[in-house]
């Protein structure tokens, strides 16, 4: 326990100890997030965690952190019962995660930032001496001496330095259990090696260490075992030296095709969009093209840049260079108004936060693409614009009360019923479906997919960006993968599966060559 | 306010009864405008009745032609139209501050163009002594004035509190610019025009005697507002502009992905309201015979209590030009009845200022209301 060295003084040294997961689940509204993972993580072994987006690592993690409570299952160590109803409480336990961007304040260095709620005082002041001390000291020890300079202040670090101060935290209060919520994501190679040796020095310590990533090179390389999550259920629990990459994706996917909604073959027609050498703050020269008629997957991971490409061509995010084609001219958009003149639609991602105006009626909300098509002089033709938007009420079965009701009072599925409506009504050449079934029940998903499916039979071209792969595979008649602002791969929709999608979402980040840091998840969501 | 009518009365189950045309009235009056004509009772029974069992004097003048036509219905007129315009700007999730400025601008413009004196009127532009044209000019000047302030918020991106915060000082500036050395324009001499303040319609319809006093016919000051409200109201309930306007304030992003053009909207409706800012100032230069550049000092802070007190939310997208006017009145009453009763004016302002805290404490207490019971809703759907 050479811990002790960094440890406040006057706390009790943690004693190591097994971390037992029983039987934890966790709903939330629409999904049920973790089903009954029970699973020991032990004093001196890195567990890894992985699985796709979605299959739970994260409300797992949480959990442990006491950011979440389960509804059911216990967390103990040694036996011992533990209950969380908050990080802090987490903290004292031993129990640790460092998250991708962990909590700084921005305004004090990074001695402070470490030290936080415990500093050391002198006469009831701040004794810079004995902290700057304290934190070299303890710096030099765990290898990361000239990384993190001590004068640097909390809003000046970068991702890497960030996680460096959490993870120094932990060490100075003691920690028998430290999480690292896809640590090397930011990091460069120097870092990455860093950050390993300092891994595997804890878990010699005696520490037990969790570490959640999406590189299986990574996992294979630093892990002694591997637990596989999907769906929110534990798959599989197996040493590292018994698995393979492609063992390991397997078990990540694990669905059969059949249970999932089939496309109906379609007749393809002309190009009607072409997207040519695309950069922007987001993308590093993305080409693609979609036929009418045409259903386009676009698969890949969180914070691959697929919304923000949907965006992009929408006019809603700049674009550096590059050429946009539509029906086989260029097109020079640079504000969404612009897109639906020129006829795209595009459902974004986060329905209440971009897709509706949740306190106006179904009516606005649905007619807004389409305002001028049904006023006269600027004023509203009441009954025109209910007739079209009743009859898409109608036609994609939207439960509501009225037309006039508050859109916020609709359910999920509803909602985006609505967002559609509002695209059918503007007859768009392309439509940009950003995750349309996202957190919506299974009979609306499969009522959308039938609707989509229809769209491009009747002519339109569909990109359609999801990270549920098997409706990308279900639906697509092509698919692009996309990872880190490239488009790493095509495949037909025929020849597709998910382990062939998985190995180009996740081959090992191009970025690094070029030496463009790979963006966060949360800069890239935002 | 049919657009609330037929929301509220979907709902009915009792097609036919007595309760459905209950439900009905109330509709057409729109729920939330309800309470204020409730408060509007209240405030003018503790005038009339109540004020007098404490032994205040003068409760009893309140209903007299002499006091609603003359002090009443004319002391409201400029208030209100500067909270018409404010109603726009406010329901689109933003605010001008800047109002009470555009409207010394616009007083000083009118009077200027009309008697061919001040920094503008000496150019000789346009002929002196036409009233319409000086109209049109003060308009015209608040227009140039909600540009401006529309454009420093959309292309530079300023905040708008701040943005027509720092126009309120500036317009204010310019006010005094273009009036002669900064001393106010004279307009005793223009009978026209200045009838815009004194005119009277119906004089001669035979209305009963009130309170004492005879029927002195309809203010052409109170004409007007009652024009331009109807006027917004119009603009806000059937066309494609208050469309965008509600749906910016309701959500801004959504908005501009459905293909609204955000700084077009919003440019606008700093033109509406510095134009009926404008039109304020012009008629406050027929009220006091003179174009002034403090004429307007001050207003925008009454102006924003109505807005408020009429429902409208903070976070925007919720409000009506109906309720902008009960609430006008209400504050009219208010400070009528304080001057009835013999408040002193600084009285008078600290009930002002409780009463804007009190009225957006109210819109904040609904907008919780609301969230609660969406978020409900949509748990349980």
């Amino acid at each position: 326990m050479t811990m002790t060295a960094v440890a406040n003084a006057d706390a009790p040294p943690i004693p190591p100890g097994t971390l037992e997961i029983r039987n934890i689940s966790k709903a939330f509204p629409n999904i049920q997030a973790l089903t009954d993972v029970s699973l020991d993580i032990q004093p001196g072994e890195i567990l890894a965690f992985i699985g796709e987006n979605g299959a739970g690592k994260s409300t797992l993690l949480k959990i442990i952190n006491g950011d979440y409570q389960p509804d059911s299952g216990t967390l103990s160590i040694n036996d011992q019962k533990l209950t969380f109803a908050n990080p802090s409480q987490a903290h004292k336990a031993g129990i640790r995660v460092i998250y991708q961007e962990p909590e700084i304040v921005p305004g004090v260095d990074v001695a402070e930032n470490i030290w936080v709620g415990e500093l050391p005082k002198r006469f009831g002041m701040l004794d810079r001496r004995r902290l700057n001390e304290m934190v070299e000291q303890s710096l030099v020890e765990y290898g990361f001496e000239g990384v993190l300079p001590l004068n640097l202040y909390g809003d000046e670090l970068s991702s890497a330095q960030r996680q460096l101060v959490e993870i120094m935290r932990a060490l100075k209060s003691g920690v028998r259990v430290l999480a690292l919520d896809e640590p090397t994501s930011s990091l460069t190679d120097e870092e990455v090696n860093r950050l390993f040796s300092l891994v595997r020095r804890l878990r010699d310590e005696g520490v037990a260490i969790i570490y959640v990533s999406h590189r299986i090179k990574e996992i294979l390389q630093l892990c002694d075992r591997i637990a596989v999550l999907r769906d929110g259920r534990l798959i599989a629990v197996k040493p590292a030296a018994e698995l393979t990459e492609d063992e390991i994706v397997r078990l990540m996917v694990g669905r059969k095709l059949s249970d999932v909604f089939q496309r109906h073959p379609a007749n393809t027609g002309q190009e009607v969009l072409k997207v040519e050498n695309v950069y922007s703050n987001w993308h590093h020269g993305v080409s693609f093209y979609i036929n009418t008629g045409e259903v386009v997957g676009f698969s890949g991971l969180i914070g691959a840049g697929r919304s923000e490409l949907a965006k992009v061509i929408f006019g809603d995010l700049p674009i550096i260079s590059g050429r946009i084609v539509l029906d086989g001219q260029d097109v020079n958009i640079r504000r969404p108004d612009q897109a639906i003149g020129k006829g795209i639609g595009f459902a974004p991602e986060d329905r209440k936060r971009e897709g509706l105006v949740l306190i106006r009626s179904v009516l606005e909300n649905a007619s807004m693409a389409i305002l001028r098509q049904v006023s006269r002089f600027h004023f509203v033709r009441n009954h025109l614009e209910r007739e079209v938007v009743s009859s898409y009420v109608e036609k994609l079965q939207i439960r509501t009360p009225s037309v006039d009701q508050e859109v916020g009072k609709l359910s999920g599925g509803n909602q985006q019923k609505v967002v559609l409506a509002r695209w059918l009504a503007a007859k768009p050449k392309v439509l940009i479906l950003d995750e349309p079934t996202r957190g919506i029940d299974v009979g609306a998903k499969a009522e959308i997919y039938r609707l989509i499916d229809n769209l491009a039979n009747q002519g339109l071209g569909i990109m359609f960006i999801s990270s549920e792969l098997p409706e990308i595979l279900g639906l697509s008649d092509r698919i692009y993968v996309m990872q880190n602002g490239r488009i790493t791969g095509e495949l037909s929709g025929a020849e597709a599966t998910e382990e062939s999608i998985l190995k180009l979402a996740m081959a090992e980040h191009l970025s690094r060559q070029d030496g463009t840091p790979a963006k966060s998840e949360k800069d890239i969501i935002q | 306010m049919s657009k609330e009518a037929t929301v509220q009365s979907t709902p009915s189950t009792n097609p036919g009864g007595r309760n459905d045309i209950f439900k009905r009235v109330i509709g057409a009056i729109g729920a939330d405008n309800l309470s204020l004509l409730f408060a509007l009772l209240v405030l003018i029974l503790l005038i009339t009745l109540v004020s007098g069992w404490f032994g205040f004097q003068g409760g009893d003048k309140f209903f007299s032609w002499q006091n609603l036509m003359n002090s009443l219905a004319q002391a409201i007129v400029i208030v209100g139209l500067l909270a018409i315009g404010e109603t726009v700007v406010i329901i689109a999730g933003a605010l001008d501050i800047s109002v009470g400025s555009i409207a010394s601008i616009g007083s000083v413009v009118s009077a200027s163009v009309l008697v061919g004196a001040g920094t503008f009127g000496v150019l000789g532009l346009v002929p002196e002594g036409n009233m319409w044209i000086a109209v049109a000019a003060g308009i015209i000047a608040g227009c140039l004035a909600g540009v401006v302030n529309g454009l420093i918020v959309t292309v530079l991106r300023v905040n708008p509190i701040i943005a027509t915060l720092g126009t309120l000082a500036a317009f204010s500036g310019v006010a005094f610019l273009l009036a002669a050395d900064g001393k106010p324009i004279g307009v005793l001499t223009q009978p026209e025009f200045t009838w815009l303040a004194q005119g009277r319609f119906l004089t001669n319809a035979h209305i009963p005697t009130l309170g004492g006093s005879k029927w002195t016919g309809i203010p052409v000051l109170t004409v007007i507002l009652i024009l331009v409200a109807i006027f917004v109201h119009i603009l806000m309930t059937y066309t494609d502009f208050g469309r965008a306007i509600y749906a910016i304030g309701g959500n801004a992003t959504a908005a501009r992905l459905a293909g609204i053009n955000l700084s077009r909207v919003r440019v606008l409706m700093y033109v509406l309201s510095g134009g009926i800012a404008g039109l304020a100032g012009v008629l406050l230069t027929a009220r006091t015979t003179s174009g002034n550049p403090i004429n307007g000092t001050g207003l925008e802070l009454q102006a924003i209590t109505a807005v408020f007190l009429g429902g409208a939310a903070t976070a925007g997208g919720k409000g009506t030009v109906v309720g902008t006017f009960l609430a006008v009145i209400l504050v009219g009453v208010l400070n009528n009845g304080m001057n009835l009763l013999g408040f002193n004016t600084f009285v008078q302002r600290v009930a002002l200022g409780l009463l804007l805290i009190a009225a957006v404490a109210i819109s904040q207490w609904r907008q919780a209301r609301a969230e609660r019971a969406r978020t409900r809703i949509a748990a349980e759907a």
